[in-house]
């Protein structure tokens, strides 16, 4: 392009703006002034400030994944950039939704909790339905790609704000020791010096110039780093505060997204000099496109130079607006009229001098009424001192209520603000971390008195010397203002509004409305009218709610008192948050050696914890996991199965009082179990319930293996180590995970032993020489393996550990040992079914913490001549051996031909009435059920009350259509209850 | 996000660490003995003042050792940190920092953010 222009869309018209042109200063220069519609009353908006604050000027980036409500007054535009406005239907002009606005008498405040409390349904699809149509901002992206990324910094000093006090205290601190970041919310440091005219000059030179000059010192102290298009949005206890930089200011981010960096910053000391919001006022229809705030107004001037109308009228309670009046002038250009509540003998001299020299209508002690227009404003109706309504021909009013500081940051800090009378504001009182407040956030509004702040709040800083400039303002130097929140409406019909927060659509009336309904207290108001509860938390407007609810209230405003303002600042992207932790980099997925096996045989994963464990194997393109899952288990009963079983926790446990830690940790005993033995063991906590399982392999007294759950692992060796840090400290123990250390594998079936023997010739694994829970370790090839004879299939088994380099080598050598002896290898659903076939319990299946031994039927566990271990006086509880707790049952249908439901209720009466008036007794539930392929039907496990009494009784299981199936109560135990297969 | 000193560490981010609840209750030496309800004490009962609080925190993604915390529940502020099994400093050491942010009342809760007058 050989012009500087950069076209963009904005509701597929095309437009041009210049580099550094905001969506919303490009759109003025178009003089577009509509570009929204209100959330609740779908009325038109247009753009009301010039920046961070804005509540009307939401748009969605098309072109940006859809990116919705983003701030119109931040958004830089570039090339191509396509631009939507959001809340309307068909059409920006002409939206459906204002019908709303007709109907505002029933969407007055509290309306969504008093109206739709009924009938049953109606909110799930017919309210909710509606509202969501028709309420709300933009529409979510419907994809999600980040570049985002997090930084951490630690440093002596932030600085939150690059305008005037920032950068003198940033200068100030130049050439110190002291680590400084100074942050600035803007693309340029200067803030008010590049917003406004009020400084004239600094130190005789031109603003411009005194800033060119700053800003180079601070760039060549190595001490000072400064980020620009940055916002600190939180800040936390311990002086930690976050702050989000947009890397992709003006130019199309090149992934579609921006690219916004999340700034963890921990520093001794922060410098608050974030500065000022204008507020606004209330009056008749103070939303309609064209009323904007005056310094908003002024900025569009001086730092985009567009003039967003020729001819405005102004409208303030104060002296700041000034400037505007000046520099509208300078530009040739008349406001329309100068209205000021204030008595003309309040007025400042300077601005009484202009008025008169240019000959602009003036009313003192007067106000605007309110405005009319359809769509944007064309009369502006002002009520004058004489009490006499007038009206103007004007496009544009320029509002000004007052200046607020910008204390969010510094309430999030938990400082104690105050409110002055003087300046009719809140400002920061006292702070409760290491935090300073320079310039407008500290309510100070005169310029000539920033040198002097900043010397005094700084000179306790090691190194630092008075610094001494000269500035000039245009205007006053005092500032000066008059209470006024609210103007008196003249017209009362439905379509005239005087509204307290733009974003959410909240009236004047609706707080009348909620104090009348007793809702006194200014937390309770907020949450009843949501005023200032949208995403720009009121900004330009919550102060002024607080003025009005103290009128209403004949309080004083410090005693209505002031909300508490939440972090963050500003909305932060999701992606910001995310940072790279996004698809598979959000949590990690772990995959065991023999992964890429399992992938070439088809297997189907299921996701335990962080692992990926096959859940079962498609022999065939179209087998079902049903199908599978029976031929699967089928071969493991017939010939053998192999079960990637690395995923399995274990913990090695060494020191001169391993034995007594471990008889500790578990229900067991441990102290006659003989070397390389092993034994099946339960977990507790102190309250008695069933933690975790697994199995315990002890080499000697000194030197333990346990295995866990493959979910649990994490948590049981954190529960050790709680233990034997906090509790035992004395006890020599050490304790490792060893879990990535070695694979496993569950071989089982009547021909496991047989398969072994050929991979392993030179191992005897007769029932004689390796009987059922023993273990050793074995040379094999150039390596170590351990053997473990367990099984959790009910069938002959072994598990073989190996260092995770061999396991895939082993694993292959394993089948091809196995070629005549049908192998199968199963998953996960499987294994659950074939223990379940032998009744063997799931940890986080059978039990929900909620669980004892007892319950169990595992008393068979609790080694009894133990005098303690963790959970074991929890068991003797009164509550705990009150006898009509749930026990575990196994549960046949009495017809053969019906499946039992996993998790359906268990109950006594056959008989569900049509009609359910009173809750059904309930007995339990069932926590595992599965088809047998062995016994050819289907089986169950459940956690009845008093189980154990109801062995050998008939009882019903609900199902998922209403209906109830006749089961029959067993033990758990369904087959070869001798364990003739598993010690075979 | 508190900046929590490791008594073996030094100063590191919350988001290394985990809170492991109440310090210095101790397991009944011999639990066969005891009450069900002194059981009960030891197992579910737990103080929850609003002030000096003695905690148990964990450098769970760093070191993995268990320490004692004297935290201020009010406020939030960690005041000291020490190692298992060192005696825990009198509570009357800390009486004195005892102080709500913005001004909020000694008992219950409440967002004022506003100086009383
Ligand atoms: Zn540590």
């Amino acid at each position: 392009m050989t012009d500087n222009k950069i076209y963009f869309k904005f509701d597929g018209k095309k437009y041009s703006g210049v580099k550094g042109d905001t969506i919303a200063s490009a759109l003025l220069r178009n003089n577009v002034k509509l570009v929204g519609r209100s959330f609740k009353y779908h009325r038109p908006r247009g753009i009301y400030t010039c920046g961070i604050e804005e509540p009307n000027a939401l748009v969605q980036i098309i072109n940006e994944f859809n990116e919705p409500n983003v701030r119109a007054t931040v958004k830089k535009i570039y090339e191509g950039m396509v631009v939507k406005s959001q809340n309307r239907w068909p059409s920006l002009k002409r939206d459906f939704g204002s019908i709303n606005n007709l109907l505002s008498p029933i969407f007055s405040a509290g309306f969504y909790y008093k109206t739709f409390m009924g009938p049953k349904g109606f909110w799930k699809n017919l309210y909710e339905p509606l509202i969501r149509r028709t309420a709300g901002l933009g529409k979510p992206p419907r994809e999600f790609k980040s570049k985002s990324t997090h930084l951490h910094h630690n440093v002596d000093i932030l600085i939150v704000g690059g305008g005037l006090s920032g950068l003198l205290a940033a200068k100030k601190l130049a050439g110190t020791d002291k680590d400084v970041l100074l942050i600035e919310r803007e693309n340029e440091l200067g803030g008010i010096l590049k917003n406004s005219n009020k400084v004239k000059s600094i130190n005789d030179q031109k603003t411009s110039e005194w800033l060119e000059k700053t800003e180079r010192l601070l760039k060549n102290s190595t001490n000072i780093k400064i980020l620009k298009n940055t916002t600190v949005t939180t800040y936390n206890y311990s002086n930690h505060l976050t702050a989000i930089e947009d890397r992709s200011v003006g130019i199309e981010p090149d992934n579609k997204k921006s690219e916004l960096v999340l700034h963890k910053i921990r520093t001794e000391n922060t410098i608050l000099a974030n500065g000022h919001i204008e507020r606004f006022l209330s009056f008749r229809n103070n939303d309609l496109p064209g009323v904007m705030l005056a310094a908003s107004f002024e900025k569009y001037i001086q730092r985009y130079d567009v003039v967003p109308d020729n001819n405005p009228v102004i409208f303030t309670n104060n002296s700041s607006t000034y400037s505007l009046l000046k520099l509208l002038i300078d530009r040739n250009c008349i406001p329309r009229a100068y209205v000021d509540v204030r008595d003309v003998k309040k007025i400042e001299r300077e601005t009484l001098d202009l008025l008169e020299a240019h000959n602009i209508p003036f009313y003192p002690k007067s106000e605007v009424e309110g405005c009319d227009g359809n769509n944007k404003i064309k009369k502006i109706s002002l009520r004058t001192k004489k009490n006499k309504i007038i009206k103007i021909e004007a496009s544009m009013l320029c509002i000004s209520g007052g200046i607020n500081p910008d204390i969010h940051l510094f309430t999030q800090s938990k400082g104690l603000v105050k409110w002055d009378e003087k300046i009719l504001t809140f400002k920061p009182e006292k702070s409760f971390q290491k935090t300073i407040t320079l310039g407008s956030v500290s309510g100070n509004f005169i310029f000539k008195k920033i040198i002097d702040e900043v010397n005094q709040k700084l000179n306790f800083i090691d190194g630092v010397n008075d610094i001494d400039i000269k500035i000039e303002v245009n205007g006053s130097e005092e500032f000066n203002i008059k209470e006024i929140w609210e103007t008196k409406n003249n017209n009362n019909s439905l379509w005239s509004k005087s509204f307290i927060d733009l974003q959410n659509d909240v009236t004047t009336k609706d707080l009348t409305q909620a104090i009348r309904e007793g809702f006194d207290r200014i937390e309770h108001l907020k949450r009843f009218t949501t005023n200032s509860m949208g995403t720009d938390q009121g900004k330009i407007s919550s102060i002024n709610a607080l003025g009005i609810v103290s009128k209403l209230l004949k309080k004083s405003v410090s005693e209505v008192g002031t909300t508490t303002y939440r972090p963050p600042y500003n909305p932060v992207s999701f992606s910001a948050i995310a940072g790279r932790s996004t698809y598979e980099f959000y949590d990690p997925e772990r995959k065991t050696p023999i992964h890429p096996w399992h992938l070439k045989h088809n297997a189907v994963f299921e996701d335990v914890g962080q692992w990926k464990r096959p859940w079962y194997y498609k022999k065939y393109e179209n087998e079902s996991m049903n199908e599978a899952v029976q031929r699967e288990s089928k071969q493991v009963r017939e010939s053998a199965g192999i079960l990637d079983g690395s995923t399995l926790g274990k913990i090695e446990i060494k020191g001169k009082d391993a034995l007594e830690f471990v008889n500790m940790m578990y229900t067991n005993s441990f102290t006659k179990m003989k070397p390389m033995s092993a034994k099946y063991a339960l977990m507790l906590g102190e309250d008695g319930m069933v933690k975790d399982d697994g199995i315990v392999c002890k080499i000697n007294d000194n030197h333990f293996i346990t295995t866990t759950t493959s979910g649990g692992a994490a948590n049981v060796l954190s529960h050790m180590e709680e233990f034997a840090q906090t509790e035992w400290p004395n006890l020599n123990v050490y304790l490792n995970s060893i879990t990535e250390q070695f694979a496993t594998f569950n071989i089982s079936g009547p021909k496991s032993r047989i398969i072994l023997s050929r991979v392993f010739n030179n191992i005897d694994f007769s029932n004689h020489k390796f009987p059922y829970m023993t273990f050793n370790t074995f040379d094999y090839l150039n390596y170590k393996v351990r053997i473990l004879r367990a099984s959790f299939t009910g069938e002959q088994g072994y598990e073989i550990y190996v260092p995770p380099k061999y396991a895939l080598t082993l694993w292959e050598r394993i089948f091809y040992y196995s070629r005549d002896v049908d192998l199968v290898p199963y998953g996960t659903e499987t294994m659950h079914l074939l223990r379940a076939e032998k009744g063997y319990i799931i940890v986080g299946q059978e039990t929900d913490g909620t669980v004892t031994p007892l319950d169990l039927n595992l008393n068979w566990m609790i080694g009894k001549k133990k005098k303690d271990f963790i959970g074991k006086r929890s068991l003797t509880r009164s509550d705990i051996i009150k006898g009509d707790r749930k026990q575990l049952v196994g549960l046949v249908p009495v017809d053969k031909s019906y499946g039992i439901e996993e998790g359906q209720h268990v109950i006594e009466d056959k008989n569900i009435p049509s009609q359910i008036d009173k809750p059904i007794k309930m007995l339990g539930h069932v926590t595992s059920s599965y088809f047998s392929p062995t016994l050819n039907h289907s089986i169950a496990m459940a956690l009845i009350k008093e189980g154990n009494r109801k062995i050998g009784s008939q009882i019903y299981v609900s199902t998922s259509n209403m209906n109830v199936i006749p089961v029959e109560v067993v033990k758990p135990n369904f087959l070869d209850p001798e364990n003739k297969r598993l010690l075979s | 996000m508190l900046l929590i000193k490791c008594p073996y560490c030094g100063e590191r981010d919350q988001s290394e660490f985990t809170n492991g609840g109440e310090a210095h209750v101790t397991r009944p030496k011999n639990p066969e003995q005891v009450t069900d309800r002194e059981w009960a004490e030891y197992v579910f009962i737990r103080s929850n003042p609003k002030g000096i609080y003695y905690e148990r925190w964990v450098h769970s993604h760093g070191c993995k050792k268990w320490f004692n915390a004297v935290r201020n529940t009010s406020t939030d502020e960690i005041l000291l940190t020490y190692k298992i099994g060192e005696t825990p400093p009198p509570i009357k050491k800390f009486q004195n920092t005892l102080k709500s942010p913005s001004g909020e009342p000694d008992v219950g809760s409440g967002n004022f953010t506003v100086k009383k007058p």
